[in-house]
């Protein structure tokens, strides 16, 4: 995984949606491409949203351009990246409290975004998600649907890797290599050794996040970000199978997503300052926002256990370099920074959103090939579908040892959803690979093995984002000791192992604390009894810094 | 119906005072949900592991020094010596076989290789008196394949750090593949229901020759969910010494112990309500008169003395919802805050205030209602709010011996009832 070039084309630091995507496109490009990476992919904004497919619908009324651009993606991710969506379509709701006025301007601007709304009977949309609150005075249908920001940046990754890109995780920018007024490569710090070294390449392509201002500080650039943090509740089952929104301006805890097992309620919206950037508890102010706002929408709420709750950070981005913040856009940015800043070699892409990730990719490359005078590679991304993706329908793995088995058993069709065609990689063949590792989310130790052998895993956060180990409702009680073991014998660095199941364990709970009553703080008692009663299992060192273990993840 | 004492859970307070009542010729009834702490057991009961961040060896010596609200202090600490003799004098007798003694901690090996300090642990399970001098040789772990729940890795890790050399060997029978066939069925208890007669003389042929030249051979305690029994068989045919190590819940020992104090407590003519729940209680004044419970709809339960061993959140003693911690059967006193940002610490291996949170007792263990302790209900183990099981790593102790000091006082309250009308 260490392994990397002198120099690249194109080196592109972080590995969100946006960075991976960017990776991919420039990758398909045919430039040689390394994507380098603090923590883990997905570990900022990227896998601390709602996982909600957008159909633009919510931007509508306020922003026509976020809006179109949407509704256009939202229909390229379905081909694309078919096994990362789930097609439940979408409602938007009007309560009793909120005007039934709006729902007209609503309409109206989706349809003016292309984007294909259609007022339903209430009673309607109650026959079609049975979770809504039964007193809804008004309901509208939208393409909206569900997306795992986790599978989707993996695949990104993979795609990246298989045009011949290098990857680092772990790697944290440490400066800007600078010669005669120019960005010409970076300075790595490796995250668990502390060794630093340097790479250089003909062009730096900043896609990371809100921590993008600091990167463009290191090359002496000033951008303005504008921090907006946004808190979110997981609940412990999947209460509703169609994305609920409420038909009104955007506000908090608006909006309901299923995915996976689990359904999501978000989000609150604050203003932080950019050094909180990496301090994301959830208060007990916003926990009681979004619960009391959620149960207006799906009443039972009330009564579903809360299996965590966490918090993501916009990368709100002032589109010049005004200082005030008055011209902050939702939009993408895409900055050339010699021609805004005389600086040569580098380039921002920044603002948007999950749903634009490959539009902020596209345009990343576009400028990319541009600078590097390299005419005539047009952007393949919207067409050629992401691994695991690919038509025709995916041709699963057969459990070979167990013949009289026809169906696939269910942790097979699990990872097959997970997985899409990848999925076939994944091997029974051992004896022990049909055994269940989660049995909550039912991965088996073929997945475990398969993520850490082609997933670019190589810690139990990094595998239970590539496989939803740890993600169910026993939030890791079980399955992370069976998966440290797994580990430990592919990656044979026992010290390590010990830690890293004390960093896993941490980080569940810092998840869970916010929601610490009920069934939760029962979970909590298991989790604390196992680990360090039965087990013995205390962090020895220092936590280590080399992972996001600040702040609770999904 | 009427009884002399009714407790209130059937975990291992509840069961412990149960018994130590039945002994001494009470009338006893112990209503059950079901399920208990006891079923994710390590196979070791701690006294006092820990205390002011050091691991402790002599937990006695420590335990005059806790906070007054500890209930080893309440117990006194020296009443402890004698409540901790008798507590292995009825495991004996209810066909539990322990080591060590309240004087001086021994080390328990845990599923992740490391060691813990601990007072009574099952004596088919690996301790040594000393981890860096465990008289041990050479080491041969055993495993059965595909059962994910012993981490054999982490096992020898730990014992290398001691000087121990490993060997490791997976071994498999016909029985165990049967149950393989079904990837969620690999597990402890469903191990060690097939583990007995003619496959333990196989499972010991296959040790043995797995085992090598090793003098102690450690494998998953998954043997003997219902006694000893079938552990000591295959000891008696494995050549080398063979260890138990714990391994991921539910816990083979924690039903065996269950089962074991069960019966003998149902031996001494104790009334056991299974899979039934108290849903009310009858207070006159600070006395409680009478319960009911779901099962027996209709038909309310009497008694002179009440024993609340519900245990903690895990067990449902305590309740939490957002703005308040609660006794959900009886509505006793409970000492925790209402503000929830103070029940819980940032680090799950940090101090966690909810571990200490418990009914409010006075120093008789009497559970208070309204600030007025009951006369006749008692609080015992896990409920009991004061002390932090996990990290002192006290949870066995207290639990065992406050539920032998209550019996115990309960007993002694009666005697002396029955001198006063003889008089």
């Amino acid at each position: 995984m260490n392994h990397c070039k002198e120099h690249y084309d194109i080196i592109v630091i972080g590995a969100g949606a946006t960075g991976a995507g960017t990776a991919r496109d420039c990758a398909m490009r045919g430039l040689s491409v390394l994507l380098v990476e603090r923590f883990d992919f997905t570990a900022g904004a990227t896998g601390r949203n709602h996982g909600l497919l957008h159909s633009g619908a919510r931007y509508a009324v306020t922003d026509q351009e976020s809006a179109s651009e949407c509704i256009k993606e939202n229909m390229i991710l379905r081909r694309i990246a078919r096994h990362c969506v789930e097609e439940t379509g979408g409602l938007f709701v009007t309560l009793p409290e909120d005007d039934l006025g709006y729902q007209k301007k609503f309409v109206e601007s989706c349809l003016q975004a292309g984007i294909n709304a259609e007022v339903i009977d209430p009673a309607i949309a109650i026959a079609m998600e049975p979770a809504v609150n039964k007193d809804i005075i008004g309901a509208v249908k939208v393409p909206d649907g569900a997306i795992d920001p986790f599978r989707l940046t993996t695949a990104n990754v993979m795609d990246a890797r298989n045009h011949g890109a290098d990857i680092l995780t772990y790697h944290e920018v440490t400066d800007m290599l600078m010669e005669s007024g120019r960005v010409c490569g970076v300075e790595l710090r490796e995250q668990r050794t502390g060794q630093k070294f340097r790479v250089r390449s003909s062009l730096v392509i900043n896609a990371g996040g809100i921590w993008g201002q600091r990167i463009c500080a290191m090359a002496g650039i000033k951008v303005n970000m504008f921090p907006a943090k946004g808190a979110l509740l997981i609940f412990g089952h999947r209460v509703n199978n169609v994305v609920i929104n409420r038909c009104r301006k955007p506000a908090d805890a608006d909006i309901l997503v299923p995915g996976d097992t689990i359904s999501l309620i978000g989000t609150t919206s604050s203003r932080i300052p950019i050094d909180q950037v990496d301090r994301m508890d959830v208060t007990g102010e916003e926990v009681d926002v979004l619960l009391r706002e959620g149960i207006k929408i799906a009443p039972c709420l009330a009564y579903t256990r809360i299996l965590r709750a966490y918090a993501g950070v916009r990368p709100l981005i002032a589109s010049d370099d005004d200082p005030s913040g008055r011209s902050i856009s939702r939009g993408i940015v895409c900055m050339d920074h010699a021609v805004r800043d005389g600086i040569e070699g580098m380039i921002t892409i920044s603002g948007g959103k999950l749903m634009t990730y490959r539009l902020m990719a596209e345009w990343a490359a576009d400028m990319a090939c541009r600078k590097l005078g390299l005419e005539g590679r047009p952007c393949r991304t919207a067409e050629i579908p992401l691994p695991g993706s690919e038509t025709p329908e995916p041709e699963t793995g057969v459990r070979k040892r167990k013949s009289h088995i026809i169906e696939l058993s269910t942790d097979q069709k699990a990872a097959q959803g997970r997985h899409g065609t990848m999925s076939a990689e994944i091997s029974y063949n051992a004896d022990e690979d049909d055994a269940l590792v989660c049995e909550c989310e039912q991965v088996s130790v073929g997945e475990i093995k398969y993520a850490i052998k082609k997933l670019h895993a190589d810690s139990l956060i990094n595998l239970r984002r590539r496989t939803r180990m740890g993600m169910g409702t026993c939030q890791g009680g079980l399955c992370a000791c069976r998966a440290a073991a797994i580990l430990r014998d592919e990656t044979g660095n026992p010290p390590a192992a010990l830690e890293d199941l004390a960093s896993f364990v941490n980080e569940r709970w810092k998840g869970m604390m916010p929601v610490a009553w009920g069934q939760t703080l029962v979970e909590a008692q298991f989790m604390t009894w196992l680990y360090r009663g039965v087990c013995g299992l205390q962090p020895h060192e220092e936590a280590c810094e080399c992972e996001t273990n600040e702040n609770a993840d999904r | 119906m009427k009884y002399d004492t009714i407790i209130i859970g059937g975990g291992l307070s509840g069961l412990m005072a149960g018994v130590k009542l039945a002994r001494s010729g009470s009338k006893v009834a112990i209503i059950s949900s079901g399920q208990s702490a006891l079923h994710f057991y390590s196979g070791s009961f701690g006294l006092l592991g820990h205390a002011g961040g050091k691991e402790l060896l002599h937990p006695l010596e420590a335990i005059g020094s806790l906070p007054a609200g500890h209930p080893y202090s309440k117990i006194g600490a020296e009443s402890i010596p004698a409540l901790a003799d008798d507590a292995k004098r009825i495991f004996a007798d209810a066909g539990l076989t322990f080591i060590g003694d309240a004087s001086k901690n021994h080390f328990r090996l845990t599923p992740l290789g490391l060691c813990e300090p601990s007072w009574l642990t099952m004596d088919d399970y690996a301790t040594c008196e000393n981890p860096s001098e465990t008289g041990w040789r050479k080491a041969t772990i055993i495993n059965f394949k595909g059962f994910l729940d012993f981490l054999p890795g982490f096992l020898a890790d730990g014992l290398k750090k001691h000087d121990l050399p490993c060997n490791y060997a997976e071994i498999t029978l016909p029985a165990i593949e049967r149950l393989r066939r079904n990837s969620s069925e690999m597990r402890a208890a469903a191990i060690a229901k097939v583990l007995k007669g003619p496959v333990l003389e196989m499972l010991a042929a296959e040790i043995n020759r797995a085992a090598g030249d090793s003098d102690v051979v450690f494998m998953p305690a998954v043997v003997g969910i219902d006694s000893e029994q079938p552990v000591r068989e295959l000891r008696s045919m494995v050549i080398p010494k063979l260890l138990c190590v714990p391994v991921l819940p539910m816990s083979v020992c924690g039903m065996r112990s269950q089962i074991r104090l069960r019966r003998y407590f149902e031996q001494l003519g104790g009334t056991y309500f299974l899979g039934d729940n108290v849903t009310r209680g009858y207070m006159e004044g600070p006395v409680l008169k009478e319960i009911e419970t779901a099962n027996l709809s209709g038909m309310s339960l009497q008694a002179d003395n009440f024993i609340l061993a519900t245990g903690s959140f895990f067990s449902q003693g305590l309740a939490a919802e957002p703005d308040r911690i609660y006794e959900p059967v009886l509505g006793a006193d409970v000492e925790a805050p209402a503000d929830r940002s103070l029940w819980c610490g940032k680090s799950i291996f940090d101090n966690q205030p909810y571990m200490q949170f418990g009914v409010v007792t006075d120093r008789d263990f009497h559970v208070m209602f309204n600030g007025v302790p009951a006369g006749n209900v008692y609080a015992v183990g896990a409920i009991l709010g004061g002390s932090n099981p996990i990290r002192e790593g006290s949870g066995g102790g207290v639990a065992i011996l406050s539920a032998l000091q209550v019996a115990r006082n309960i007993i002694a309250a009666g005697r002396a009832d029955m001198s006063e009308a003889q008089a």
